[in-house]
């Protein structure tokens, strides 16, 4: 599958949620879990169904302002493009 | 310092309609008088969150027999367990996966025992594969995590790519091919069950293009059986390392197999807490660590990533469960494995020791 458009709508695969262990912020997916840290913890949170990538670069590049937005997106897609492939995101 | 386990197997039941001839289960089934109760499981799940598991695998038997699964379930969720209901489907109308799903289920594996009706009733011991392809699409109706099993062995292995596309018309997001194990049942019809040098290579091969293919739609994982391998598996990540174990009865081991090794006593959850079990227990510090270890796995280079392989098998092979596992191409007792491996090769009418049910 290809990098999400920027009209696609992330959201956690079926059976994919957030959860904890200890006091870090982990995702709990089939077989595994991942701690998301930094950028890819920011995207993650945005990741709702409703907002589009083009939308999460928006808030991104708001918070960090300075950053370039292209980069942004490019970080944005490639994170989503590798969660997708482990069946964690969906788009 | 003992680490924190990450997953607890709950065998809430051995009763089971089903009587595969590799079952995971001891060979001595237990019986349903001896199961624990609900509230048994409810304490077990809080002491095994509180302990940092993260993982709950609800599995039997047949876990859907117990009439109290979606109390268990709500129980799990609530204290932040994932909760994966280890399935063969049967028993599991649509009304009743829509409470365990609506009570918090995040994850329900399925298992089959060929893409074909007849071979896969054969392996089952009853005619229930109709009824897991019917099961798998009231599953797709739900939005949860669905993962299809099959196990594959010497008597399905030729017709792999059939079974992954059978899978794939299931629609689950992953398939585990999951390598029959030799232990309990399994080591009984281990002659007629251990693949042959060449499927195995096969396997790997087609299992390979096929993740390649389906990356992105469905996550295969593949089990490999240890028997061809130059070294040990890591079994169950190190013993008390990772992984619990509890019995129906209560008893907690580091992993299916233990209770076949002598001399060994299993704590029970009925009269300890998980955490005591886990750090303090003997059975759990038994093989900790590498005070245990024999040569050549003491000075191996390789003893802290497989930890001298696994200890059931060494004990089922050579009768000594601090022996190095006779997998390992380095084990004074590796000629019991190749002789194995040459019985794979007879192709007499295969005779099954079907699983049987407990009292």
């Amino acid at each position: 599958m290809a990098r999400p458009a920027d009209s696609s709508q992330p959201r956690f695969a079926a059976g994919c949620r957030w959860g904890t262990q200890g006091e870090e912020r982990v995702v709990l997916f089939p077989e595994g879990i991942i701690r998301v840290q930094g950028t890819g913890l920011n995207i993650l949170e945005l990741c709702d169904g409703q907002r589009t990538v083009q939308e999460i670069v928006s808030a991104l590049s708001e918070k960090f302002s300075g950053a370039d937005p292209l980069k942004i997106r490019e970080d944005v897609g490639s994170f989503l493009e590798a969660l997708q492939q482990k069946r964690i995101v969906d788009y | 310092m003992t680490p924190n386990p990450l997953a607890l197997i709950a065998e809430i039941t051995h009763r089971c309609p089903l009587h595969c001839v590799y079952c995971s289960n001891s060979l001595q089934m237990i019986g349903v008088k001896s199961e624990l109760s609900t509230d048994d499981w409810v304490r077990v799940f809080q002491q095994a969150r509180s302990l940092g598991i993260v993982h709950l695998h609800l599995t039997g038997g047949e876990p859907v027999v117990r009439a109290d699964l979606k109390d268990l379930v709500v129980a799990a969720h609530a204290v932040g367990l994932y909760t994966n209901l280890i399935t063969s489907g049967i028993g599991l109308p649509e009304a009743r996966l829509k409470t365990l799903v609506d009570a918090g289920l995040d994850h329900i594996q399925l298992s089959f025992q060929d893409s074909r009706a007849e071979p896969a009733n054969w392996i089952a011991g009853t005619k229930a594969h109709a009824h897991k392809v019917i099961v798998s699409e009231v599953i797709r109706r739900f939005r949860i995590a669905f993962t299809v099993n099959l196990v594959v062995h010497r008597q399905n292995l030729d017709h792999l790519e059939e079974m992954i596309g059978f899978a794939e018309q299931l629609k689950p997001d992953r398939l585990e091919i999951a390598h029959a194990q030799y232990y309990g049942w399994a080591l009984k019809n281990r002659d007629t069950l251990i693949p042959t040098r060449e499927q195995l290579e096969d396997c790997l091969r087609i299992v390979e293009v096929a993740q390649e293919r389906l990356s992105g739609r469905m996550r295969i994982d593949c089990v490999v059986p240890d028997y061809y391998a130059r070294y040990p598996k890591a079994c169950m990540g190190g013993w008390g390392r990772r992984l619990v174990l509890i019995d129906p009865s209560g008893q907690v081991l580091p992993c299916h197999a233990a209770g076949v090794i002598p001399g060994m006593t299993f704590d029970n959850v009925r009269e300890h807490s998980l955490e005591w079990i886990w750090g303090e227990s003997a059975a759990f510090q038994r093989f900790r660590g590498e005070q245990w270890m024999p040569e050549p796995c003491r000075s191996c280079e390789r003893r802290a990533e497989d930890f001298g392989g696994c200890r059931c098998q060494a004990f089922l092979l050579t009768g000594d469960a601090s022996a190095t596992d006779p997998v390992c191409t380095l084990a004074p007792t590796h000629h019991l494995i190749e002789s194995a491996q040459l019985a794979s090769g007879d192709a007499g009418q295969p005779s099954w020791s079907y699983r049987t049910n407990p009292e």
